[in-house]
């Protein structure tokens, strides 16, 4: 828990006396509340996975998504507040067209990481504003092949081989750290991106969700966009599978306690 | 609620991730009366409570209609739904304009979820204390949406926001199921009945303080008021009826 | 001394902005340019040719050109005049659809709305007296329906069955006039490129700016198509017995 910094935390502009601004840990905490969003960087592409929490369900499924695409090779998932998610989309999307309009490529990811970091950092300058309440993960395919970003509500940018942001994301991390990333493929990787999805939802604290799937790959025709029904079908079928032999093997691990 | 010093304006975050003015902002919504939205495979449809200030005055108008396709209901500070659907109206018209489509419900949705989030960011601003639910049908078919002072915005199958309509969300979870396949009358009757729901104790839904809404492939964005609300009425009585002989 | 002053295009020149004085300047013509567009409605939906020329003045400058443009699944772009201001447009264009991939909801960008688009940027430009300087052909389908239009510099804009721009108004139309209007249902494919290929024939015996060289695409409910750049197979036997004119 972040701690609280009596008078010298309410506003962006205002250090505390040991050099921290609470304003932006406050935003972060706003991610930390967010169902878990993942990103993983692999051989031939890079896939993103979140886990939608949902309050009602009455919520269309498969609408309301929270993987967005900016400038067709880009792929946007996000932990953190929906609204504040849009507008650093619509951010992305601007500078993507802005890039496509002066140098008539596409944006490299390291180029449009940067921008968004510098968007999202001028935002914990002013006290006229409040920092973003959202990590955003950038996947791309460019000239230097697959890539993968994450800008935090600090305006930090860190490219990834495999990241994660929100509730789950100390689980996330342990499992993806168990991947080998290099060699996987991007038909596994959306496997395991489902499966370590599965694996980081708290059944006790949210019942429902959904989870969101998207890749950039030769299969997509290196744009980004949503896996198709069958792919997300099976991944889930996956994911399911595994989380029950775990709990088996839990259960048998108890017998052996015993 | 009690004041905190995190609850100022919509530029600062509480210790736990929150910002207090929007949260007080979605409080006004739920002052308004509620609104109620469905949808089948071909219609949507919105029914509202109105209310009169006082016994002189008419009744405040709860659904607007912004184009042939496309509808919203109100529930909260009526004036600044107002400035809501002027800016819904010149998109719709501009999408006309320029592509010569209508506007895609999902898109008009989210061009004012964008605009409302920029209030709950920059100082010197309030949020928009308003909800809506947004009806529309476009090349996807009919969708319902739920816009939200947060500037977030949903989709659903039905819902409703406003005063007590816990009550009605309820109803309509419990139904929603079997909304796909219903006719627009029946839809129409069983969004009444979800409204009823939210009805304060001793309080009827009459021809005077009803207001139904709908919109469909084969019919326009329709806002029906005053006598035209009666046979739809009567069929949620006779509904009763059959009910209790059952 | 005079300061360099350099004019970019689709800029507007500002009194004062430019050179002191001097009145505000609007481009007066195309410099690199194509000639003709020929489409028309057959049974499965548009077909639609131009050659791969873009001259600079009377200089055949560049051969491979091409001139026709996929909007999008559904949606062909043929254009004549100004090669900038097309590739300007085909860079336009390309946002819009770039902006419709990225709502990502399920929604398509008809041709009708991609015409209709085009047409409002054509007549925008040409009220602001900075014109495009092109006259371009639209074909597509749009819901099962086959949508052939025209806009060119002045914002003007029709629809018909049988649609051409240039000398290829002049040439190809009546021929289209007599063979495609009225029975473009009846046409198949391969009638289609026969009739295509006698008006690009005889606009290349006949127009100074046309290249043997030349692209068809069609547009259909599958999709649109370009063709890989081929030749016509022309006849010119007779020019020894032509006396008289010029040399």
């Amino acid at each position: 828990m972040t701690s609280i910094g009596t008078g010298y935390d309410l506003s962006v502009s205002t250090y505390s006396p040991d050099g921290r601004v609470f304003q932006v840990e406050y935003a972060q905490k706003a991610v930390d509340n967010s169902g878990t969003a993942i990103g993983l960087r692999v051989k031939d592409g890079v896939v993103l996975a979140v886990e939608k929490i949902k309050h009602s369900r009455l919520l269309v499924p498969g609408s309301n998504k929270r993987i967005m695409t900016a400038g067709r090779h880009i792929g946007v998932a996000a932990a953190g507040w929906m609204s504040d998610t849009r507008h650093l989309v619509k951010r992305a999307r601007d500078e993507a067209h802005h890039y496509h309009s002066v140098y008539k490529a596409d944006i490299p990811a390291k180029i449009i990481a940067e921008r968004m970091g510098m968007y999202v950092q001028a935002y914990t300058l002013y006290s006229s504003v409040r920092p973003f309440g959202v990590s955003t993960i950038l996947a791309c395919v460019d000239t230097d092949g697959p890539q993968l970003y994450m800008v935090e509500p600090s305006g930090q940018f860190t490219g990834y081989r495999g990241c994660a942001a929100g509730k789950g994301k100390q689980a996330a991390k342990t499992e993806i750290e168990k991947l080998k990333l290099e060699e996987l493929t991007v038909r596994d990787a959306v496997k395991e991106a489902a499966r370590i999805i599965y694996a980081a939802h708290d059944e006790a604290k949210d019942k429902l969700f959904e989870l969101e799937l998207s890749w950039i790959c030769a299969e997509s025709g290196m744009l980004h966009a949503h896996v198709p029904a069958d792919v997300l079908a099976e991944a889930i079928q996956h994911a399911e599978r595994s989380l029950d032999e775990d709990d088996d093997d839990d259960d048998e691990m108890e017998d052996e306690d015993l | 609620m009690f004041r905190n010093q995190y609850d100022n304006d919509a530029s600062t975050w509480s210790p736990q991730g929150c910002i207090f003015q929007v949260d007080y902002a979605s409080e006004a919504v739920k002052q308004g009366t509620a609104v109620v939205g469905l949808k089948s495979k071909s219609h949507v449809v919105l029914a509202a409570v109105k209310r009169s200030p006082n016994e002189l005055a008419s009744y405040m108008k709860k659904i607007i209609r912004i184009d042939d396709h496309m509808g919203i209901a109100v529930a909260g500070l009526t004036s600044d739904a107002r400035v809501l659907s002027n800016y819904l109206r010149t998109e719709a018209m501009r999408s006309k304009m320029v592509y010569g489509r209508a506007l895609p419900v999902g898109r008009a949705v989210n061009a004012i979820g964008d605009k409302a989030q920029i209030n709950t960011q920059e100082y010197g601003r309030r949020p928009y204390g308003v909800g809506l639910l947004v009806i529309g049908h476009d090349d996807t078919g009919p969708h319902l949406y739920e816009f939200s002072p947060s500037g977030v915005v949903s989709e659903y199958y039905g819902y409703s926001i406003g005063a007590r309509s816990q009550s009605a969300r309820t109803n309509l979870e419990r139904h929603f199921e079997q909304f796909a396949d219903m006719s627009l009358k029946e839809l129409i009757v069983q969004g009444l009945r979800a409204l009823r729901d939210t009805m304060p104790q001793g309080k009827q839904l009459d021809s005077m303080n009803t207001s139904i809404g709908f919109v469909g492939a084969d019919a326009k964005m329709t806002i029906l008021d005053g006598d035209d609300t009666q046979p739809y009425l009567d069929l949620l009585d006779e509904g009763d009826a059959a009910m209790d002989t059952e | 001394m005079d300061p360099v002053t350099l004019e970019l295009p689709h800029t507007l020149q500002r009194p004062g902005h430019a050179v002191a004085q001097e009145p505000m300047t609007r481009p007066a013509g195309p410099i690199v340019t194509g000639t003709s567009v020929v489409a028309f409605k057959y049974r499965d939906g548009i077909i639609m040719a131009a050659d791969c020329l873009a001259s600079y003045g009377s200089l055949a400058r560049f051969r491979s050109e091409n001139r026709l443009f996929k909007v999008n699944e559904t949606t062909l772009l043929g254009a004549a005049g100004d090669m900038g201001d097309f590739q300007y447009m085909k860079h336009k264009l390309e946002d819009v659809m770039t902006h419709e991939y990225d709502m990502d909801d399920g929604q398509r960008l008809g041709t009708k709305s991609v015409y209709k688009c085009l047409s409002n940027i054509m007549y925008g430009r040409r009220t602001a007296i900075n014109p495009l300087w092109n006259a371009y052909v639209v074909g597509g389908v749009d819901g099962g329906e086959r949508v052939l239009g025209y806009v060119d510099l002045y914002g003007t804009t029709y629809t018909a069955d049988a649609v051409a721009t240039g000398f290829g108004k002049q040439i190809a139309i009546p021929m289209l006039r007599r063979r495609v209007e009225g029975r473009a249902d009846e046409i198949s494919e391969e009638e289609a490129v026969a009739i295509l290929d006698d008006c690009m024939r005889v606009l290349f015996y006949r127009d100074c700016r046309a290249l043997n060289k030349l692209r068809r695409a069609k547009v259909t409910a599958q999709g649109v198509e370009i063709s890989e750049p081929y030749s016509l197979e022309t006849n010119w036997t007779y020019a020894e017995s032509i006396v008289g004119y010029g040399a």
